[in-house]
């Protein structure tokens, strides 16, 4: 025991006492919030794109679009003002300044990403050295480049012709709101054409069915299902994504400190004070409680940073107290314990087994190559999983040891049957005793070098041989 | 009778068919010095490994310290492998107190002992240094102190003087000399003959997995034939006159007017004999010179007569 003690202590001082593992520790986070961030700061880093829209067709065309930019607009203002109004909160002071603020124009308003400009000319030969950057518009920002020219003519059938010119294949927004005002005015004329008044179109599309979803599980007057109910489902397959990146990074690390130790030679030294099960168990405690660190560490920001975000007032109505309750609740954070365990236990013997028998990581990309399909495999059908609990193929491979941890684990909140958890329980309990004791064989025969990765080639070579013979 | 630390008794081992121990058995008794010696391949680590029960035999048993060589018989037994290595990110000191309380050293006196022994081999002051920065003569001398940190009965030493300079093979040869003075037990085993013979009060010789000579180092050497190399004035009968002390050849290289001879001499014979030969036979001497049989001689004859012993259609049975 003492050696096991002493070996899994070193294992892990030996990470966490690295500045590699803190930055490790602090980049999931820096990557969730870079995962929020980047798209907010994407958005608002665009530059301001500036148009030119000549109507052909006499003017009523030009009018139909600029109203619907306009009434664009003002959704987003309207936005803005709501979500202020939230912020404000029961607070009158802070209500006051706010709208001090805005009177005063210190709250900046978001500013028009496409802006309409009138060019010199209006015929494409003029406009071409303005669209490939040849010659610059005068603006409110200086001189810049135009960003497309768009033409609006009455084709021959009478309908509505648009040509957009533009050397940017990519930023298509402007192009799609404008397609969107066209038909919507190409549609409200073909039926007032057709005889349908004004009030009765605005008043169908205003028209929205109550959806009401309900469990027959339950009596009518508590049958209503709310989005909250929903959160254990998506928990548990958060749980399950964080489950399979804790393992693989954890088990990657194994992999690489056998292999460190392999080349380093260590091995010998150590099997002549412990014993093969010693060093394999010590290294696998000394790692797991670096995952466990990781996971303290993580799922203690999670919670502190959920608290601090539900103090502030726009955030109130956010189910984030759901969520912890989901996360904390006993009929997931127990499986979930016991999963990462066995997960972690079948993953980082075979991780560890490979590593031993190699010296470099090049020896081991080739033993590797097949873990890693193995392991991509549960992060795909977890998805499957969210949708389809009952789906042939997700239920055929939460019975793979393997791969049982990460689907039964998002399958548990949408009730499968019990043969389906006791049955995949078992299995991946008997699979993982065998996968330990053969990591415990195969590492001690590449600790002492009496194999190597050829070893295991040669294997498979043997069985391929024996199943075409 | 001197205690038995480690007995072998007919333990063979095959890897893939291929055997690479056959029926050794030999003892290491107290506070010898015992030398494991062999050409490379012969089977001397995989030995060693099953000593220390790393490996286990398919055949015969392994005594250490009157039983089987659990993990508890490991404290008192410090192992330099051959192919060694040592923990290069971690510092000096903690790689060495690492590798104490694994032997059950208590931490504070590890690190007391450690800093001793770092005083001893002249690295005090590399104590807080990670290994990674020492060379590599520096690092060596590291995994000799954590082989001996927890003061061994026995210590086993697998090629240990390999990679080392002849400053540093001379140092280890004091310490292995010192630890054996202040009474432990110390198997090494080697294919450089001089430190054998320097330092052995026993060896045992294997040549493809057997053991081909097992004793002092007297009886080794007693293996090997004496020789005189003498330089006589030319002269008819000279032969005859020696062939009776051993096998005679006369060989290349005299001077003008004189021959040079060989004689291997044979049993109960030695070089005062010669002598008087010379004498009694008015046979005028220009050179006479004893020459001092060494261990290597020894080594390659063993070797090579064990190598035809141990062919199995020559003869099933080790020496």
């Amino acid at each position: 025991m003492r050696a096991i003690y002493l070996i899994a202590r070193r294992e892990f001082l030996s990470y966490v006492a690295t500045w590699g593992f803190w930055l490790s520790l602090a980049s999931m986070p820096m990557f969730m919030a870079l995962g929020f961030g980047l798209p907010i700061l994407i958005e608002n880093s665009q530059p301001t794109r500036y148009y030119a829209l000549i109507d052909e067709t006499g003017g009523e065309l030009e009018q139909v679009i600029m109203a619907a930019r306009d009434a664009s607009r003002e959704a987003q203002s309207e936005a803005v003002e709501t979500a202020t109004a939230q912020l404000a909160g029961d607070s009158p002071q802070l209500a006051a300044a706010l709208e001090a603020a805005q009177a005063q124009g210190q709250i900046p308003t978001q500013p028009e990403r496409y802006v309409r400009v009138t060019p010199e000319g209006t015929d494409i030969d003029t406009l071409r050295p303005y669209l490939l950057g040849e010659s610059s518009i005068a603006t409110d920002e200086g001189d810049q480049p135009l960003f497309a020219a768009i033409y609006l003519r009455e084709t021959a059938s009478g309908g509505i012709e648009m040509e957009y010119w533009s050397t940017n294949l990519t930023d298509g927004e402007l192009r799609s709101d404008m397609r969107r005002a066209l038909r919507d005015h190409m549609q409200l004329n073909h039926m007032l054409e057709n005889g349908v008044p004004r009030e009765l179109i605005r008043d169908a599309s205003q028209l929205n069915p109550v959806v009401r979803e309900l469990n027959p599980e339950r009596s009518l007057d508590t049958a209503e299902v709310t989005s909250v109910e929903r959160l254990p489902i998506i928990v548990a397959i958060g749980v399950a994504f964080g489950l399979w990146i804790i393992i693989f990074s954890v088990v990657n690390m194994l992999l690489t400190a056998m292999i460190e130790e392999k080349g380093n030679k260590v091995l010998e030294m150590m099997l002549a004070s412990s014993r093969h099960h010693e060093i394999l168990t010590g290294k696998l405690l000394g790692v797991a409680g670096v995952s466990a660190t990781l996971l303290l560490a993580w799922g203690s920001l999670a919670a502190f940073g959920g608290l601090a975000i539900q103090q502030l007032p726009f955030a109130a109505d956010l189910p984030l107290a759901d969520v912890m309750a989901a996360v904390l609740d006993p009929a997931l954070i127990f499986p979930a314990i016991g999963y990462f365990i066995i997960g972690y236990l079948m993953y980082g013997a075979v991780f560890l087994a490979i590593g031993s028998l190699c010296d470099t990581l090049q020896d081991a990309q080739t033993l590797m190559s097949p873990m890693m399909l193995i392991m991509m495999v549960p992060l795909f059908l977890v998805m499957v999983a969210a949708d389809a609990p009952d789906s042939p193929i997700v239920v055929f491979a939460s019975w793979v040891p393997l791969w049982t941890p990460f689907i039964m684990l998002a399958r548990l909140p949408q009730d499968p049957g019990l043969i389906d958890i006791l049955g995949t329980t078992g299995l991946m309990l008997a699979t993982a005793i065998a996968v330990i004791w053969a990591a415990g064989v195969v590492f001690r025969m590449g600790a002492l070098n009496q194999a190597n990765q050829d070893t295991i080639k040669g294997w498979f070579a043997i069985f391929g041989r024996k199943k075409s013979g | 009778m001197s205690e038995i630390i480690l007995s072998l008794e007919g333990v063979s081992k095959t890897f893939k068919g291929k055997p690479a121990v056959r029926n050794l058995s030999f003892a290491v008794k107290r506070g010898e010095i015992t030398g494991f010696l062999g050409p490379n391949g012969a089977g001397k680590t995989t030995s060693l490994r099953m000593a220390l029960g790393i490996l286990a035999p398919d055949s015969g048993r392994v005594t250490l310290f009157g039983g089987p060589p659990r993990a508890s018989a490991l404290e008192h037994v410090g192992f330099l492998p051959e192919e060694r290595g040592i923990y290069r990110k971690m510092k000096v000191i903690d790689c060495i107190i690492f590798f104490a309380r694994l032997k059950g050293v208590a931490p504070g006196e590890a690190r007391r002992r450690g800093l001793e022994m770092l005083e001893e081999f002249g690295l005090a002051d590399v104590a807080g240094s990670k290994i990674k920065t020492l060379s590599k003569g520096m690092a060596q001398k590291i995994q000799i102190i954590c082989t001996l940190i927890h003061n061994p009965e026995f210590i086993i030493l697998d090629e240990p003087f390999s990679g080392l300079d002849p400053v540093n093979q001379k140092a280890l040869e004091q310490i292995v000399r010192a630890r054996s003075k202040a009474g432990a037990t110390i198997l090494f085993s080697t294919h450089v003959m001089e430190h054998a013979e320097r330092l052995c009060d026993q060896i045992v010789l294997l040549a493809k997995g057997r053991k081909v000579f097992d004793g002092t180092v007297e009886a080794a050497l007693a293996e090997v034939p004496r020789r005189v190399i003498l330089e006589t004035a030319a002269r008819a009968g000279l032969r005859e006159a020696f062939a009776p002390l051993g096998v005679v050849s006369q060989e290349d290289g005299a001077p003008e007017g004189a021959v040079r001879w060989r004689i291997d001499l044979g049993p109960g014979i030695d070089a005062q004999h010669v002598l008087k030969t010379c004498v009694d036979g008015d046979i005028k001497l220009l050179r006479f010179e004893p020459a001092r049989a060494h261990l290597h001689d020894a080594f390659v004859q063993l070797v090579e007569t064990g190598n035809h012993a141990a062919d199995p259609d020559l003869t099933g049975e080790a020496v």
